[in-house]
């Protein structure tokens, strides 16, 4: 029963978009601050690069290239974050374009390292990794009613799932605290904020760190999910790709750029014919939403339209509670 | 003596906006700081709390040389301000408005704020309470939801310096606090000033709204041109031929205009 539901493609695609979720959180971090970075996809190929060059030549455990390789990338951060805290709006987001390009010409280039324009293959798959360890305490995915693949892509769809989960509520719980509200009131008002005694510098670059940090842990997931990299996956379509999901969702609250990833990602999958002209369709929503939206789908109002549907449902079946949100 | 402005002067280039300016502020008055439009006030303040540098001169916040602190520092050292045009946090709240301004007093990180510590948790709810303190005592009571950008003017100006006030100054700014308001809203910022004075805040004032000037101010310097022409009681300026001078123009030009 449980093993005619567990589709393997299916649980790709989930997958892939909560790697994408993962990378729509990482702008909305930076934003949050009012800073766009276009870096992002530089970063989590530095992710990317740093676990699966680790573990292929090392033959270290993923979980140690995954925790090296987001701090590398988040080190990256703090080195970008500093040096462009004086640039704002455009200015700031063609640096970190350059950045990104800068780190996709060091993979092509690189061959003894990073063997160049193909790329890595043969990185060690998160989820047959699992399998074999399990394996060795004499488990067998049977068990489950389970096969192999099914069970190597559902341990990948849950360890995402949780990864993803934690970051959201680690973002949300920092966003309702007190540095939350420094990140707002610089978005808002970066003068004013530092008369009001916040240390603007600290703050920026704290968010652009955690931006990359949070780009260079998805970039790591990445790597061992696809067991393939190459420089073209953190190109410049994934920068702008990362982008839309802000832009098409909203940057003003964390559901946002995690409903865009959801939808664009989703989109190409449902709607086959569509996915060639992908490209195309971004550069549309981007037109048709500075036009219509600008704020992007879900804004504040519409949380709290939703909140209040939800609440009086609730409310309705006994099950209200307060402060859900 | 809280604040003791030495010498100051700023350059913008090849303009003086204020050349040799000295005055300084005893404990727990209320000093004002007057003069013409572009008379460099608002450039003193901007020295003041470290937004500007001067190009020459000191400024010294109870015995401290202040020059060339950051801004978030001198806001930590106890002077806070509020600005002339306002600038609160348009989207936000009134009570956020106000739990920013207490940032400085309060040390909450990522890690604690993240995992809800005990110390987290319990400094939130001082924060929380002490915003809606303020802004119960500027006033603003039942505002605390509303979010900034839709409070009227007066409510505005107020909010802002609740936000002021949060930081716990004992010196505080305020950039024509009045300007805009009409006689019921500027006879309660009159009281709303006296009840920040018999806290034992220091205030320093800009305003053009001189009634309020005069009735409010322990002392007042005045500016003209970037210079100061005139310090004293509010009864020494409102005679002093200098200040008429500047203010009402002198009649030989009478004559010549």
């Amino acid at each position: 029963m449980l093993a005619e539901l567990i589709n393997p493609y299916y649980l790709q695609v989930a997958s892939f978009i909560l790697i994408n979720i993962i990378l729509g959180v990482s702008i909305y971090i930076t934003l949050s601050t009012g800073q766009l970075s276009l870096a992002n996809a530089g970063f989590m190929g530095i992710g990317a690069y740093t676990s699966a060059l680790l573990t292929l030549n090392f033959d270290l455990p993923i979980i140690v290239g995954i925790f090296a390789g987001t701090l590398l990338a988040g080190l990256f951060g703090i080195l970008i974050g500093i040096p462009t805290l004086r640039l704002q709006g455009v200015y700031l987001a063609i640096v970190t374009l350059g950045f990104g390009e800068v780190i996709r010409v060091i993979f092509v280039n690189w061959e003894s390292m990073t063997k160049g324009a193909v790329g890595l293959s043969g990185i060690p798959h998160m989820g047959r990794e699992i399998l074999n360890t399990l394996r060795g305490f004499g488990f067998d995915p049977k068990i489950l009613g389970l096969q192999n693949n099914q069970f190597v892509f559902l341990a990948i769809f849950l360890i995402l799932l949780v990864a993803t989960i934690s970051i959201i509520t680690f973002f949300r719980r920092q966003n309702r605290s007190r540095v939350g509200r420094a990140f707002a009131a610089i978005k808002l008002d970066e003068k004013a904020a530092e008369s009001m005694g916040i240390n603007i510098t600290y703050y920026k670059v704290l968010a652009f760190a955690q931006g990359a940090l949070v780009a260079g842990f998805a970039g790591t997931l990445f790597a061992h999910v696809l067991a393939y990299i190459s420089p073209a996956d953190f190109a410049y379509h994934r920068a702008v790709e990362i982008l839309i999901f802000a832009v098409f969702g909203g940057s003003e609250v964390i559901w946002g750029p995690v409903f865009g990833a959801l939808f664009l990602t989703a989109m190409p999958e449902v709607l086959r014919f569509i996915s060639e002209y992908r490209y195309m369709i971004y550069g549309l929503i981007i037109i048709i939403m500075m036009a219509v939206r600008p704020q992007g789908l879900i804004d504040v109002n519409i949380l709290n339209w939703v909140k209040l549907k939800t609440s009086r449902r609730g409310q309705k079946h006994g099950t209200s509670s307060q402060k859900s949100m | 003596m809280v604040l003791q402005v030495k010498k100051a002067c700023k350059n913008f280039g090849g303009l003086s906006a204020l050349s040799d300016v000295s005055f300084s502020i005893n404990q727990g008055e209320i000093f004002g700081l007057i003069g013409p439009n572009g008379a460099g006030k608002t450039t003193m303040f901007n020295l003041i709390t470290s937004m500007f540098t001067p190009t020459s001169g000191e400024i010294i916040f109870n015995e401290d040389n202040i020059n060339g602190l950051k801004p978030h520092l001198i806001t930590k050292k106890g002077i806070c301000r509020t600005f002339q045009n306002i600038r609160l946090f348009p989207q936000m709240t009134a009570e956020e408005n106000v739990m920013v301004g207490e940032h400085c007093r309060s040390k909450s990180g990522v890690i604690s704020s993240v995992f809800r510590t005990k110390s987290q948790r319990k400094e939130e709810d001082r924060i929380h309470s002490k915003a809606n303190e303020l802004l119960e005592f500027v006033g603003l009571g039942g505002y605390a939801e509303v979010v900034s950008d839709s409070l009227a003017y007066g409510q505005q100006r107020r909010l802002e310096i609740a936000r002021a006030l949060a930081s716990s100054p004992q010196l505080l700014l305020l950039d024509e606090p009045a300007a805009g308001m009409n006689e019921t809203e500027t006879s309660e910022l009159f009281h709303l000033i006296k009840k920040i004075q018999e806290q034992g805040i220091t205030v320093l004032l800009i305003e053009h709204d001189m009634p309020l000037v005069m009735r409010l101010c322990d002392r007042i310097a005045v500016l003209n041109f970037g210079k100061k022409i005139a310090e004293g009681t509010p009864a020494e300026i409102q005679n002093n031929p200098d200040v008429i001078e500047a203010y009402l123009g002198s009649e030989e030009e009478d004559l010549y205009a």
